[in-house]
């Protein structure tokens, strides 16, 4: 392997990395604009220009490659290359890129969404002049609407290019290009074909300034009022990773975490966006009882008893509804409750997409089917006609996707139960027919593991706190266990459930991490 | 150098000199039909040992840049032909169209065959309409007569020749610029490594070569390589066309040996000054070369040596004569706003710098100029384009060569005509 002198580190790096990859992997920062993991390397901002010993110029670290070189041009007869990013040239060089990005830069940080985590900003804080020595006038140019949920600020762009490559090669979508040329070049997107495709909130991500703008976000918070937490996105069976950005009790934005096995470093737009269906739901965070058409609150000892009223005795003819919305935990304590029948509500399919990059939305917009199943083996295929043939009259129901849950069928066969439990968070149609509503968690407030259709596991992490009196979705079905029974936490529980089901035993969220693990036993290691 | 005899533009004052019966008849495909009979290698270090550099403006050896083709590659290898004459003050290759267009074309066909090349193009400046519908007959004739197309020349070597003609920007005349405009993108040279011969057009290895150089090679295969190095300068040797124009009394092309001194060019050629008018400044190389004084201009030898020696370069040999009547700020922001207005505007220092002179200087030529806008200039183009250190090679920061061709005539105007600068910014302060 190729030995790389980068400042006074001495690394082994693999043949073909990059001078800017082999320092980012090993904590040396350099600056950079134009680069992008994902995208083509086009070297145009020179911010992460830097001294390569033997070059007579300095070279753009990002289209640099270390390479093995023959003993006889060995740098002291050792190194393949040597490179220097932090001596005086290269920090001049880096004042003076800045001092051209900044020219025509409204520096209106105070207003600007980008500020607090903005790479122009930072990095002029760090390199930069403290003074302007630009005298002329700027180049002023009015916002404008590349699609329906993406604005750009043509002042604070610096043309890196990002932007029109990511719709290039990875939505494939083309919809971005750059108009006009040299100082009146400017980001546009086609007339007829707007900045509109699933994958376009991706854009104001990699936008290292605060030039691209989701509407949903702009001028709603400060990046440092908002607290950050890593989990997964809940909106189909691929699973994204993602990071919550969140006020008390509010999310404000989602943004990808990079996971190079599920989703690489982007999201979907129905992901993205995904989060607001939860906002304006009239939220259950008490038991409720409903006796002559009305609920009424009581406290959870009763749901308890009531609910042992009506199970005692008649455990065989008690169905349970899983959800694959919920986490593995949840269904695997509901299923090993049910002694009657499980299974779940009929699963609505969507439409699949799959981009020119490989980036997939799957038909399935559950998060968790997959593992469902596996942790519930015993699952009905139909269930509606089990409950018909086997003359069941209670059964208690996880909550399901908003409003989607019952159609006809479920109509009629949930009127002609004698007692329904619902576990939900919010009073939704399915939600107000039950006659004992048990207050769980919303998507954003559960915990637990979830597994996405490639069969990794995944830890999703609450990220908002609980609401009244709701607790945990597994937590409530662990109560229906007489007190010897129960799991005394989810590590317990995770560990009874990987008896049960080998593959997947030994799991722990501290194994997962934030990277999830494959099944096939994987997680014993 | 009076027995000098013109080798591209022999015949281009000749009746019918753009047909090919006419090009036949003075000996025109000779070299072609000898080619053919060659190992491609043989040819590729023929045209190494002519010493032949490019007529573009990089001046970069033609054989090495040959020898840089893949020979174990199975993709296909493109030639591309670039005629996207585009550089202020420059003409020559729009004459070698118009008049020998079949000189160039076998000179394609021959280093198409030493690269292995079956697909040629030739990328022609938009503005070039009558050069284009020109070479179109060229083509046509070429066809006909079995010189391009399957088994030319009854060998089994096939070539096709492509016309593609550019829409107008001068940056398409780099040459990853240019084979991004031909594969139907936007104009934007790409960054190097890989070069193009290496992965060029459509990724695959690609020799980009300029009309003139092409010209040169029927010569050297028809004369041999000892031929065309005994024509002027050791080191860049043969013959080389020169476009004078400016305040000259007869602006034109000449074909010249290389190593022509500057002087001879302008006063003999040339004709001179008007009206006897003093010599003030010259640009030997294209607005992109570094403006020489008119001590300089007389002292010097046109040819890649001793113009890098004067810090200047030889370039497009695109001679541009300022007598003193001319100003020298203007003539300055004339330059930038060129460049501003060509410049790609990929990479950050170009495309800010380059509007930033031109706004500073405009400011200065409107009577608004500041005594630090001079230093500020040096600043700037060494910011743009680098310092020039020619012991060192070019200290470019920018993908292609743009931001030294804005920054280093810019800087050599203020540099050389600093009084001017001077006197325009101090009548701002007398006023004040």
């Amino acid at each position: 392997m190729p030995l790389l002198k980068i400042d006074d580190l001495e690394i082994e790096v693999k043949n073909g990395t990059t001078v800017l990859e082999a320092a980012l992997e090993n904590g040396i920062d350099i600056p950079y604009y134009c680069y992008h993991p994902a995208l083509e390397i086009v070297g145009s901002c020179r911010m992460c220009l830097v001294q390569v010993e033997g070059m007579p110029k300095l070279q753009v670290s990002c289209n640099t490659f270390v390479g093995e070189v023959p003993p006889e041009r060995k740098v002291d007869g050792n190194f393949d290359m040597v490179v220097q990013t932090q001596n005086d040239l290269v920090i001049q060089e880096r004042k003076n890129i800045l001092e051209f990005l900044l020219l025509n830069h409204p520096l209106d940080c105070p207003v600007c969404d980008q500020a607090g985590e903005c790479y122009l900003q930072d990095y002029s804080f760090k390199f930069g002049n403290a003074h302007s020595r630009f005298d002329e006038d700027k180049r002023v140019r009015p916002n404008e609407y590349l699609g329906s949920q993406i604005v750009i600020n043509h002042n604070r762009c610096i043309l890196c290019s990002r932007c029109t490559r990511f719709t290039r090669e990875i939505s494939g979508t083309s919809e971005l290009f750059v108009d006009e040329r040299g100082y009146s070049s400017k980001i546009a997107a086609l007339e007829d074909r707007p900045l509109n495709n699933l994958l376009a909130g991706n854009v104001a991500d990699i936008c290292p300034v605060g030039a691209l703008l989701s509407t949903d976000y702009v001028h709603k918070n400060r990046i440092w009022n908002l607290q950050k937490k890593s989990s997964v996105c809940q909106d189909c069976s691929v699973g994204c990773n993602i990071d919550a950005f969140y006020q008390k009790r509010k999310i404000f934005r989602l943004n990808p975490r990079e996971n190079q096995d599920v989703n690489g470093y982007f999201m979907c737009d129905i992901g993205r966006y995904g989060f607001h269906r939860f906002e304006d739901l009239e939220r259950v965070t008490r038991p409720l009882f409903k006796s002559n058409g009305i609920f009424s609150e009581i406290s959870w000892d009763t749901a308890i008893e009531k609910i042992g009223d009506k199970f005692n005795g008649a455990e065989e003819k008690v169905a349970g509804v899983l959800s694959p919305f919920h986490t593995n935990e949840t269904n695997f304590m509901l299923g090993r409750f049910i002694k009657g029948i499980i299974g779940t509500f009929p699963h609505i399919e969507d439409e699949e997409i799959t981009y020119p990059s490989g980036f997939r939305i799957s038909s399935d917009r559950s998060p968790n089917k997959r593992g469902m199943h596996d942790v519930c083996p015993s699952i009905v295929d139909d269930l509606a006609s089990e409950i018909n043939d086997k003359e069941i009259r209670v059964i208690y129901i996880l909550d399901n996707e908003i409003d989607k849950e019952i159609d006809e069928t479920w109509n009629k066969i949930l009127t002609k139960m004698d007692f329904i439990v619902v576990q939900a968070y919010a009073m939704t149609r399915l939600a107000k027919s039950a006659h004992l509503i048990l207050p769980g968690l919303a998507p954003f407030e559960r915990e637990g593991t979830i597994t996405n259709d490639q069969g990794r596991v995944q830890w999703l992490r609450s990220v908002l706190p609980n609401n009244g009196e709701s607790r945990p979705d597994w937590e409530i079905l662990n109560l229906l266990y007489k007190t010897g029974e129960r799991f005394s936490d989810i590590n317990e529980l995770m560990k009874g459930m990987g008896e049960q089901f080998p593959s997947y035993s030994g799991m722990t969220f501290f194994k997962l991490g934030d990277q999830g693990l494959p099944l096939n036993g994987n997680l014993k290691t | 150098m009076n027995a000098f005899k013109p080798v591209l533009t022999e015949h281009i004052h000749q009746k019918d000199c753009h047909t090919l019966p006419f090009y036949k008849s003075v000996g025109g495909y000779k070299a072609l039909e000898k080619v053919l009979a060659m190992q491609p290698d043989a040819v590729i270090q023929e045209v190494k040992e002519s010493n032949l550099r490019g007529r573009g403006g990089a001046g970069f050896s033609t054989g090495v840049k040959w020898g840089f083709i893949p020979k174990d590659s199975d993709q296909p290898k493109y030639l591309i032909n670039n005629a996207d004459e585009s550089e202020p003050g420059t003409f020559k290759d729009r004459l070698l169209m118009n008049k020998t267009p079949h000189q160039m074309l076998e000179g394609m066909i021959i280093a198409s065959y030493a690269i292995n090349c079956n697909t040629a193009f030739i990328y022609i400046r938009g503005e070039f309409y009558k050069e284009y519908q020109l070479l179109k007959k060229t083509l046509a004739e070429a066809y006909q007569a079995n010189l391009l197309g399957q088994g030319i020349f009854g060998s089994d070597y096939n070539l096709e020749v492509v016309i593609h003609r550019g829409a107008g920007a001068y940056i398409c005349g780099e040459e990853t610029g240019l084979i991004e405009s031909l594969e139907g993108k936007r104009g934007w040279p790409r960054i190097k490594p890989p070069f193009p011969a290496i992965e060029g057009y459509l990724h695959c290895p690609t020799v980009v070569n300029n009309v003139e150089t092409l010209a040169c090679l029927p010569h050297i295969i028809n004369h041999g390589a000892d031929w065309f190095k005994s024509i002027g300068s050791e080191k860049g040797p043969g013959p080389r066309l020169f476009c004078v124009s400016g305040t000259v009394n007869n602006p034109g092309v000449f074909e010249e040996p290389m190593g022509i001194s500057l002087k001879e060019l302008i006063f003999d050629r040339a004709g001179g000054i008007p009206e006897n008018k003093q010599l003030k400044a010259v640009f030997p190389g294209g607005s992109s070369s570094a403006i020489l004084t008119a001590e300089e201009a007389l002292d010097v030898k046109m040819d890649f040596e001793d113009l890098v020696e004067k810090k200047s370069m030889l370039g497009s040999a695109g001679v541009i004569v300022m007598d003193e009547t001319v100003d020298m700020v203007q003539a300055c922001l004339n330059i930038a706003r060129f460049y501003a207005h060509e410049s790609c505007g990929q990479c950050t220092p170009c495309r800010e710098g380059t509007a930033w002179l031109v706004k500073m200087l405009t400011r200065i030529v409107n009577g608004q100029g500041k005594p630090d806008d001079i230093d500020m200039l040096y600043e700037i183009t060494d910011n743009i384009g680098g310092r020039i250190d020619f012991s060192k090679g070019s200290f470019g920061k920018t993908i292609c060569p743009f931001g030294e061709a804005v920054a280093w005539p810019v800087r050599s105007f203020v540099e050389k005509f600093e009084n001017e600068f001077r006197s325009y910014i101090q009548q701002v302060e007398a006023v004040a």
